[in-house]
């Protein structure tokens, strides 16, 4: 069964965001009234598993042990059995 | 012969520095151990040198992680062998969970390649002996060299002696100014738990002759020939 997994990667509220802080003073710079800005990302994994039971574990293996690091970010996710768009 | 192996993945650009700068010190053989088959068996040392392993995709370090030389490293570590992690190799060490906390953008933002100071906080590692106090002076470069780590992890490190560099002015003074890619507390380097595992952000290998600036990283590797006893060479299988 292929399944499509979509991560989010953020950084966690306590662990600065350099990025983010570059963009929020940039947007500044365009007038708008900006506060806070928090970069992450986002990782599509189209993937083979038996079941949606396996699938959910394969993806948390996938943001565990790689795609995100537990020390700075959290991730969360998106699970759809399909055919890639 | 106190063997040192120097870990490559792809990527890593420092194995040869380090191999030139072990080659100053006598007593010493290095050999460059290809990720995919690195055996570390026979070997009394492992550096894990700078770079952009696996061009720093995902993160920094972090599918070095998950190499088969990472894994060997892991076990070598527990054995309590001594191994450094400079620069992308302290990158590699946090994200592999040898060492806590992880390394994040500059501050700034900026690529900083510049000389900066640091001050031995610790003597407890076998690379930093008999330094104790000592205010070294050593080259960096580096995008993503700020150290974080939850608020009880660094109290932890502080409470423990488990800083062993902190970024300094000339003066040894742990100032703002000083910390030159916003680094909690200073922090340019830290050890593990038993102390045979060390990261830093700074390149001990490209300062060990006065002719490129510097002494200062001679007196760090140095410490490893004598920290360790040389053991039999390993039998060669071919």
């Amino acid at each position: 069964m292929r399944y499509i997994a979509t991560l989010h990667v953020r950084t966690k509220p306590e662990i600065r965001d350099p990025q983010g802080e570059a963009a929020l003073g940039a947007l500044r710079s365009l007038g708008l009234e900006v506060t806070r800005v928090r970069t992450g990302k986002e990782i599509v994994v189209t993937f083979e598993a038996t079941d949606e039971a396996s699938a959910n574990d394969a993806v948390r293996t996938m943001g565990n042990e790689l795609l995100a690091n537990p020390v700075i970010e959290d991730v969360e996710y998106d699970l759809v059995a399909g055919q890639p768009a | 012969m106190t063997r040192v192996a120097l870990l490559r993945y792809p990527g890593t650009w420092s194995e040869r520095d380090f191999q030139h700068a072990f080659a100053q010190i006598e007593g010493l053989e290095t050999e460059i151990l290809w990720h995919e088959d690195a055996d570390l068996r026979g070997f009394d040392a492992a550096i894990v040198p700078g770079g952009f392993s696996y061009g720093d995709y995902v993160r920094a370090g972090a599918i070095a992680k998950i190499s088969p030389a990472t894994k060997a490293l892991r076990r070598f570590a527990d054995e309590g062998k001594p191994v450094l992690g400079s620069c992308n190799g302290f990158q590699i060490l946090c994200e592999a969970g040898l060492l806590p906390g992880a390394l994040i953008r500059n501050s700034g933002l900026e690529y900083r390649c510049d000389w900066v100071h640091i001050r031995t906080e610790s003597d407890r590692t076998p690379w930093t002996a008999g330094l104790a106090g000592e205010v070294l002076r050593m080259p960096i470069g580096h995008g993503e060299g700020c150290f974080v780590a939850d608020p009880d992890a660094v109290a932890e490190l502080e409470a423990t002696g488990r800083v062993v560099f902190r970024y300094v002015d000339a003066k040894g003074a742990a100032t703002l100014e000083a910390n030159p890619n916003g680094s909690i507390a200073n922090i340019a380097g830290i050890r593990n738990e038993a102390g045979n595992v060390l990261g830093l952000m700074p390149h001990p290998e490209r300062c060990v002759e006065a002719l490129l600036g510097g002494t200062d990283g001679y007196r760090v590797l140095a410490n490893v020939a004598k920290a360790v006893a040389p053991t039999v060479p390993a039998p060669v299988y071919r």
